[in-house]
């Protein structure tokens, strides 16, 4: 027989504190650096604002191009991952909507030889014909591979139901876009935008017997310091909201379903009362939205929601599979999980829930030399204090009930949403009708991303 | 020596420190707990593999194993249903299990203080999960994973791919034969009674490997798990595996043509290579890694960059299926580019694996090990992944230690060894295909 002890009282968590970074200016780039004695692996990020909504208007997908085209050295040939590879490090780079990331994770005693590597890379790669054109076709290639997959097909078409301009088109480019850059275009935004750029590195690790100072003047060289930024509000898709996109996937066994809609700018809102009330409605696994669709009625595997927050608008969804058959229900559960939310508020268990886990958890939240180094990335891209993490902290801890109901109140809108279905068409139009939210209009996918920037009806 | 033989020497130095911080304990009723220090303060991971995994199941038992990890976070004795997950999820917590064909693992990352509470939770499904487990949780659990199939397999291109490999390359009624997904008529036929034998089948104290990597002083913490965990009885009758013998070659050339709707051609070469932890497993994975892994593999360079067949898929075009119980499977896959055939990218992925018994050069062996121990040393590189890495080589290999002295082995490997291995292995005899070709495409079944 068992002989079990009783469920354990919690003491008092050790309060956490983000560790204070070590900032260097070196020529015209900045290094912010945590030390993390022991950590094997660190985490090299340069920062820089060549995101795509810097690209110029003709150019949709140019940053996302010349980021991939890095990749192929001061060699040309796919040349820069071999020789990261031999020193056991590996190439990181992403673009965000923000910002152009690019940087290295290296065996701590591997830093100085990895991040040489990096910077050459970085301020003189070849860029030769040959290689942006593969590059080039490959993206488009991929672009079409990764849409076969109902969740990406479904995500990739907000963009161009919430907004005109850039935001239409999803963060790559869209094919046809793609397909009219050019080597020229790629070699003029690097030198523009990349190569002259100083930026931000920040370098998370071990960081014994690394000199930080040197790292600087390795990456930045003689790159003039980042210009100051300029944001304008994007404009709205036309036509009349809710409504309801349906792309035909002939056959799905299972929808992918959306419900999106616009949000103000992260500058804008007061981050823990936004992101608290997202997290009761679908941020976590036992939040509503999953408790109802998959812990009750069993339609999915998991549901979730987050706010998109860029430094000029921002975007709300709620994103899951369902099996075909219960994509008109999934729809009005998730509609009257919002107006409950809106209409009742927050339990006080859910908002112990969100205020322990944003605070209590921190330690678990950046445990490692990755998530240390994306806190410091995230201050570079929104402009925020370095004890940003602690102050968000002070947030959560402030949080109230009232607040998360204020918060579901004010950024939640339904009646501004678009909800976008990729599954079968000829089964779900009626029910999808039937749900009353909005008129349905259905798409192949092939046809949305056909001429540049042209993705709304 | 070569400068990267030094990094892998002054890297395996700095872990043989590390190895000798591990401690391990068996406690009196079988369960095995290793303690490991972590790099960042006031965190606890906690990490459990139980022994069992989807090669326990039978003939009309498949998805079991799985279904079953689901149905450890459905409540237990003292635990209402939904509150694992809100206990652990309140404190900021990392928290999920998975299930393969040889183990099913779970894992949580606290708050230091809160260590006590994963270990309570976890003793509480062990020891009393029979108690909180009732039809309504099957029936809904049973819909969600059948979620799971269709979000995995059944409602994405390419999905079934691995279905398919394994019941070619496993004869039928072997353990490996079917995934760990399962198959829908099987998980409909799920029943309670089941459900509860093989809860009392698998899980005991016996049957598990508990690691613990934190700050806390070691001590400490074999106190708090033999507080929590040190009531509760091992198994009266330890559970049988089916047996996963299998001898010589896959029995090749054998070939599958799935015709669908895919957005382009898909190309799996399958061989049978030793079971994972052996010398010639890890051979054969530097042989894949020279073929496939990183964008200075042969695979990448020919197909990608130079001759433009294969899709660019950052360099992870071979690796190995590590199964410990049965040989595993070397597995290569790539997709066509516009306008190529599968013929064409099947011949030209044949090629290239030929090569490989034509000779390797000391510089490609180089960077093969430095990609195989960077990819290792960041796995275990946060608290959960060491937590992780420590019960898999306690598990299947009954030695921790292992995590940091593993790529010692691929350092003690010649090139000629790899050029032997894959002389012998990858020949015809040894070879599965598995195609995908679109049914819209006018030669689909040329």
């Amino acid at each position: 027989m068992s002989n079990l002890q009783t469920r354990p009282v919690l003491g008092e968590p050790t309060r956490y504190t983000f560790p204070k970074p070590q900032r260097l200016q070196v020529g015209g780039g900045t290094v912010v650096a945590i030390d993390i004695p022991g950590q094997p692996y660190a985490a090299i990020r340069l920062v820089q604002p060549a995101g795509g909504i810097s690209e110029p208007a003709d150019l949709m997908g140019v940053a996302a191009l010349t980021n991939e085209a890095l990749e192929d050295g001061i060699h040309g040939n796919s040349s820069l991952a071999p020789s990261l590879e031999r020193h056991g490090a590996e190439w990181v780079s992403r673009i965000g909507w923000d910002s152009f990331i690019t940087g290295v994770d290296a065996p701590a005693n591997r830093i100085a030889d990895a991040v040489g590597l990096f910077a050459e890379a970085l301020r003189t790669p070849a860029l030769r014909d040959e290689d942006i054109v593969r590059r080039r076709d490959q993206l488009i290639e991929s672009f079409w591979l990764e849409a076969s997959v109902a969740s990406t097909l479904a995500a990739r078409s907000i963009g161009g139901q919430l907004f005109t301009g850039r935001y239409a088109t999803p963060l790559s480019g869209g094919p046809a876009g793609l397909h009219e850059l050019t080597p020229e275009n790629v070699r003029r935004f690097h030198a523009d935008s990349v190569a002259s750029v100083a930026g931000t590195l920040v370098v998370v690790g071990d960081l014994s017997g690394v000199d930080l100072e040197a790292l600087g003047r390795t990456v930045f060289g003689d790159a003039l310091a980042t210009p100051a930024r300029h944001t304008v509000a994007p404009d709205p898709a036309p036509g009349d909201l809710p409504r309801i996109l349906l792309l035909d996937r002939p056959g799905s066994v299972q929808s992918a379903l959306i419900l999106a809609h616009r949000a103000p700018a992260r500058s804008q809102v007061d981050l823990p009362k936004v992101e608290g009330m997202s997290d009761v409605l679908g941020g976590m696994f036992t939040s509503r939205l999953n408790m109802e669709l998959r812990e009750r009625l069993g339609y999915t595997y998991g549901v979730g929601c987050r706010f998109d927050l860029r430094r000029d608008s921002g975007v709300f969804v709620i994103s899951t599979q369902v099996e075909a058959p219960t994509t008109a229900h999934s729809i009005t559960a998730t509609l009257e999980q919002i107006a409950k939310l809106k209409d009742e508020g927050a339990t006080e268990g859910e908002l112990a829930a969100v205020r322990e886990s944003n605070t209590v958890g921190l330690p678990v939240s950046y445990s490692t030399a990755g998530r240390l180094a994306g806190a410091l990335v995230e201050s570079v891209v929104h402009d925020l204090p370095e004890d940003h993490v602690d102050r968000l902290r002070a947030g959560f801890e402030r949080l109230t009930a009232d607040d998360l109901q204020q918060a579901a109140r004010d950024y939640l809108h339904p009646q501004e949403s678009v909800v976008i279905v990729a599954g079968d068409a000829e089964t779900l139009r009626e029910p999808l009708a039937e749900t009353g939210f909005g008129p349905v209009e259905v798409r192949d996918p092939e046809t949305l991303w056909a001429v540049p920037g042209s993705t709304t009806p | 020596m070569t400068s990267v033989q030094q990094g892998v020497q002054r890297l395996v130095t700095t872990t043989n420190g590390a190895a000798k911080q591990i401690t391990q304990h068996t406690l009196d009723n079988g369960l095995r707990l290793v303690i490991a220090p972590a790099a960042t303060g006031q965190v606890a991971a906690v990490n459990l593999w139980y022994g069992v995994g989807s090669r326990h199941e039978v003939p009309g038992r498949t998805g079991f194993a799985h279904l079953f990890e689901h149905l450890m976070f459905q409540g237990s004795g003292n635990v209402p249903k939904g509150d694992h997950f809100d206990a652990i999820e309140r404190l900021g917590g990392d928290i999920n299990a998975s299930t393969s064909s040889d183990r099913t693992n779970y894992y949580e990352t606290v708050p230091e203080h809160a260590l006590d509470l994963a270990l309570w939770l976890e003793a509480d499904r062990l020891a009393t999960l029979r108690e909180g487990m009732g039809q309504e949780v099957l029936d809904n659990q049973r819909d969600v994973v059948k979620n799971e199939r269709r979000q995995r397999y059944d409602n994405i291109p390419y999905g079934t791919a691995f279905e398919r490999i394994l019941s070619h390359a496993y004869p039928p009624g072997h353990p490996y034969h079917h995934p760990t997904i399962g198959s829908m008529a099987d998980l409909d036929a799920a029943d309670l009674e089941y459900v509860l034998s093989f809860h009392k089948a698998h899980y005991g104290p016996d049957n598990l490997v508990l690691t613990v990597v934190s700050a806390l002083d070691p001590d400490d913490v074999h106190e708090r798990v033999k507080h929590y965990f040190g009531g509760i009885p091992a198994r009266d009758v330890i559970a049988e595996a089916p047996d996963a013998t299998l001898e010589g070659p896959i029995g090749g050339p054998k070939s599958e043509v799935v015709t669908e709707n895919v957005p382009a051609p898909a190309v799996f070469l399958i061989y049978r290579v030793p079971a994972y932890g052996t010398r010639e497993f890890d051979i054969m994975q530097l042989a894949s890694a020279v073929l496939g892994q990183g964008q200075g593999s042969r695979l990448y360079r020919r197909l990608v960059v130079e001759r433009g067949l294969a899709n660019d898929d950052g360099g992870s075009a071979a690796d190995l299926v590590n199964f410990r119980y049965t040989p595993g499977l070397f597995f290569v896959s790539m997709i066509a580019r516009d306008g190529v055939t599968g013929d064409q990218l099947e011949e030209a992925m044949l090629d290239e694996i030929s090569t490989l018994a034509d000779g390797i050069s000391e510089e490609e062996m180089e960077r093969a090990r430095a990609v195989l121990e960077r990819d290792h040393l960041q796995s275990i590189s946060t608290p959960g992944g060491l937590a992780d890495s420590l019960g898999s080589c306690t598990q299947l290999f009954d030695d921790p230690t292992l995590v940091y002295t593993w790529p010692q082995r691929w350092a003690a490997i010649s090139t000629d060894e790899v050029v032997e291995y894959a002389k012998r292995l990858l020949t015809p005899e040894n070879r599965l295909s598995v195609r995908f070709e679109d049914e819209e495409a006018p030669d689909a079944d040329a």
